[in-house]
């Protein structure tokens, strides 16, 4: 259009006696009006208005959405070829068609909702949190979809216009997605109570086999040659650490299958018990172990117990010749406790951060340090029963913090 | 001598466990403890009933001071073997100890409601299970007052 400010102006004409044209805008009239006679005016502005109308039926048709434009009494009264081809009817079977044929239920309720919305709320309305309905086909088969819905003033009065998408295969992939979770928990509780239970039943035999190699050892040792001594004392060597890989793996798969309900529970409690259990850790090593305000949190009492003394006892075994010391503090982050335990010990190189959490994942040969390497990983099994994230920050020779979060008590609760 | 003295009559302990291997760990275990406990041994529960009811093939059998009740046996289980000794008029004063493999919840109560008069878990260590089997024979062979037996007295 032309800038109205720079056009000439020179139609002697009253302005009451411009046509009116529905489609256009409010600039430009006085250019305009030396065209608006004759013949040929009129066939132009036919032109255009067909023109202007085959545009807007162009995009209607091009929607990828089934379309359709339903009046107040509920009857349909315009639709686009999507709707033929999702509702299975042709054209002129659907127009004049009540929308619950073909919508059965839901549409009505929405139809007066949001009529009575201002139109800004109705645009608002992003396709993706569209309702879900059930749309009917004409050979009576039913499918999912989601429709949104926004009113379109006309001279008839108010329209719907309803945007129809047919969300099949969302929703099967929805419903397999589900299928797949549930399929992994249950996979999840098996293989749990499969390690249980084979760590369980291996204990009685791995019982004979230790406790006989070990009668063996005692009632023989020196009695029959060397090579002998050296057998039976591997055997009763690897008896022994089998015995403590399978305790541990029992262990570990026993924070799955045998934690208890999250309650209440003091961590300063918590921590002391820890420390009576390392009582004789704590006294061979001289270590001093301190802790600070120490909040209630929701947990599991024993494992809460078991992940202290794990963490502890770390920072006392992994100690750089002088008096272990380790530290144990608390800090509020929202509606959980981060907890620091920190040692001045041995540290860990950075590059071993993953694998530490691993199962039975040393860093020193076993003649250095006792232990399976389960100590961790079922510190971080705990902290992960409890929804929290374990981390840890660490420096070879300046020691370690392991951090992990707990769920705070809520407030009504305390 | 003094042995004799402490213990004029040979102790008897009914062992039931379907364990070869766990049988002769405890005679093992008995024989380091105390020489004078004379060990039956039953490998089920219908065996360890006939033998505590003096039925074939044990009607010669002695009635036991002590029994050592494994719970998971087959024919009859251990609880059930509890169950019977403990309503059996007869029966039902002969110290009876769970002495297994199980350190479930479920089986530490069920066995105390049907009256066990203890309940103790193998250790998995040779040295452990020795220690255990001297304090049962310290506690329930020799400081424990038993009520004396009249059918064999």
């Amino acid at each position: 259009m032309r800038d109205p400010m720079t056009a000439p102006q020179t139609d002697p004409r009253p302005p009451t006696d411009q046509p009116r044209n529905s489609l256009g805008g409010g600039g430009g009239e006085h250019h305009e009006r030396a065209r608006r006679s004759g013949p040929e005016w009129f066939a132009r502005e036919l032109e255009t208005a067909k023109a202007s109308e085959a545009r807007y039926r162009g995009l209607l048709e091009a929607a990828p959405d089934a379309m359709i434009v339903v009046d107040r009494a509920g009857d349909i009264v315009l639709v686009n070829a999507q709707s033929e081809i999702r509702f299975g009817y042709r054209r002129h079977e659907l127009l004049g068609k009540a929308v619950t044929d073909i919508i059965p239920a839901g549409f009505a309720e929405r139809l007066i909702a949001d009529a009575e919305r201002t139109t800004e709320a109705a645009l608002a309305q992003q396709m993706g949190t569209g309702i879900e309905l059930v749309g009917r086909r004409k050979d009576g088969s039913e499918f999912p979809i989601e429709i949104m819905l926004s009113p379109l003033d006309s001279e008839e009065g108010v329209l719907v216009t309803a945007a129809i998408r047919d969300i099949s295969v969302r929703k099967a992939a929805e419903a397999e997605l589900l299928e797949k979770v549930e399929a992994l928990h249950v996979s999840n509780v098996e293989l749990e109570q499969f390690a249980y239970a084979a760590s369980h039943d291996l204990q009685e035999p791995l019982r004979m086999i230790s406790s006989y190699t070990q009668l063996l050892a005692r009632r023989y040792e020196g009695r029959l040659d060397s090579d002998a001594d050296e057998f039976i004392a591997f055997a009763v060597d690897g008896a022994s650490r089998m015995q403590r890989l399978i305790g541990d793996l029992l262990a570990y798969s026993r924070v799955g299958t045998q934690g208890r309900e999250l309650r209440p529970t003091s961590s300063d409690v918590a921590v002391r018990q820890a420390l009576v259990n390392l009582r004789g850790a704590i006294e061979e090593s001289d270590a001093v172990v301190t802790s600070a305000d120490m909040p209630d949190v929701m947990a599991d009492e024993m494992q809460l117990v078991q992940l202290f003394q794990n963490l502890i006892g770390n920072g006392i075994k992994y100690r750089r010749g002088d008096a272990p010391r380790v530290a144990v503090s608390a800090a509020r982050r929202g509606d959980r406790w981060t907890i620091d335990v920190t040692d001045n010990g041995l540290g860990i190189d950075s590059q071993y951060f993953d694998r530490i959490f691993g199962m039975f994942q040393r860093l020193h040969g076993r003649e250095e340090f006792a232990g399976t390497g389960i100590g961790l990983a079922i510190a971080k099994k705990i902290v992960e029963r409890h929804g929290g994230t374990f981390t840890v920050e660490s420096k070879v020779d300046h020691g370690s913090t392991f951090r992990f979060s707990l769920p705070a008590v809520a407030r009504a609760l305390t | 001598m003094t042995l004799q003295a402490e213990h004029p009559i040979p102790r008897h302990v009914l062992l039931v466990d379907d364990s070869a291997g766990d049988v002769r760990l405890t005679r093992e275990a008995f024989r380091d403890a105390n020489s004078t406990v004379v060990i039956h041994f039953a490998n089920d529960g219908v065996d360890a009933m006939a033998f505590l009811r003096r039925e074939a093939p044990h009607a010669a059998a002695p009635r036991p001071d002590l029994i050592l009740l494994d719970l998971n046996l087959p024919r009859m289980d251990g609880r059930e073997v509890l169950a019977r000794v403990k309503a059996d008029e007869d029966l039902k004063t002969i110290p009876t100890i769970i002495l297994t493999t199980s350190d479930a919840q479920a089986d530490i109560i069920r066995s105390y409601e049907l009256q066990a008069n203890g309940y103790v878990s193998k250790p998995a260590g040779l040295d452990e299970f020795e220690e255990l089997i001297r304090s049962v024979d310290d506690f329930w062979l020799s400081k424990a007052k038993l009520p004396s037996r009249r059918a064999d007295l």
